[in-house]
């Protein structure tokens, strides 16, 4: 019998360069920290340059249980391809389309398939509401991240330093020339989240003061 | 940066002020304020309210002491401390301090 393919696409645009969003979606340590109240547990099982294996606990909205499972992701040009295999037994495969837009903006579009059994056609309504909240909420969550990640790029960021005119206690200078942001995987890291034990997230609630952007 | 009066509400507010991101807070009854930027990739530091005297970075969760703002995830990678000052019910931060 022939497969029957669910599918859902959403796109956004974002207000940083495309190559900010792409080490956000390779940034996997942040699913803990940043997607708390999804994510509660993440590893990287394997990873060189342009792909990772991961393994991912989460709970997705309209969902009351957390399903867990390992996903492997690469890039191929603009296009991120994710496949995971979750604990339920269905194999999700997504697409994450890059492009640039005029001054430093970008836009993503992203398309989730499961290839089953055509029984599950009936379901069609309720993935593309799963998938649309699922995609809403994780993008609302990663928006001030990206566009954080960008502001402090520009005013001279370097990772595991951070920005000089503030930890030097100099003045800011007049004319900062960060260049362009380059994604350059793997993501540097030191937490334990490529070892056996992975990382959790360190708490489930948090008085969420927010960004001043 | 702020009043007294906003800062009591939650006893720790952030803000940009010419381009730098300022956590101020309360902390054992004094005034503080530190960097907000996560010296790792940039996160803010003040985004949950800190618990049992320490800031948790909303990203990756590196930790930093309300003390002082030294990292307890890295030692090494302390938040710069601004000098605080208060007049008037107004809270000021010196940016060359």
């Amino acid at each position: 019998m022939k497969p029957y393919t669910l599918q859902a696409q959403f796109q956004a645009d974002m207000d940083c360069p495309k190559e900010v969003v792409m080490w956000n979606y390779y940034d996997h340590e942040h699913l803990v920290g940043t997607h708390y109240k999804l994510y509660d547990k993440a590893r990287v099982v394997a990873e060189r340059n342009d792909w990772a294996l991961v393994f991912r606990s989460k709970r997705m909205p309209l969902l009351p249980f957390h399903s867990s499972g390992i996903g492997f992701q690469y890039m191929d040009g603009n296009t991120m391809k994710s496949f995971h295999k979750d604990s339920l037994g269905f194999f999700l495969e997504t697409e994450i389309d890059f492009n640039d837009l005029p001054e430093d903006r970008c836009t993503i579009r992203v398309t989730y398939r499961i290839n089953t059994h055509p029984f599950f056609r009936v379901f069609e309504p309720f993935f593309k509401r799963l998938f649309e909240k699922w995609f809403w909420a994780t993008w609302e969550e990663d928006a001030p991240m990206r566009i954080r990640r960008w502001k402090v790029h520009k005013l001279g960021f370097k990772e595991f330093s951070g920005i000089d005119y503030i930890n030097r206690k100099i003045a800011k200078p007049e004319h900062l020339e960060p260049g362009k942001y380059v994604f350059d995987p793997p993501v540097r890291t030191s937490s334990p989240i490529k070892t056996v034990q992975g990382i959790e997230r360190p708490f489930t609630q948090g008085l969420e003061l927010g960004y001043d952007e | 940066m702020a009043s007294l009066e906003e800062l009591k509400k939650t006893s720790q507010l952030t803000r940009w002020l010419n381009d730098h991101d300022i956590l101020l807070y309360e902390y054992e009854g004094q005034i503080k304020a530190l960097s907000n930027i996560c010296r790792h990739f940039g996160g803010p530091v003040g985004y949950h309210k800190a618990k049992n005297g320490v800031f948790t970075c909303l990203w990756h969760n590196w930790r930093f002491s309300c003390v002082d703002g030294s990292c307890l995830s890295h030692p090494g990678l302390p938040l710069r401390q601004y000098p605080v000052k208060i007049l008037d019910g107004n809270v000021y931060v010196d940016l060359l301090g």
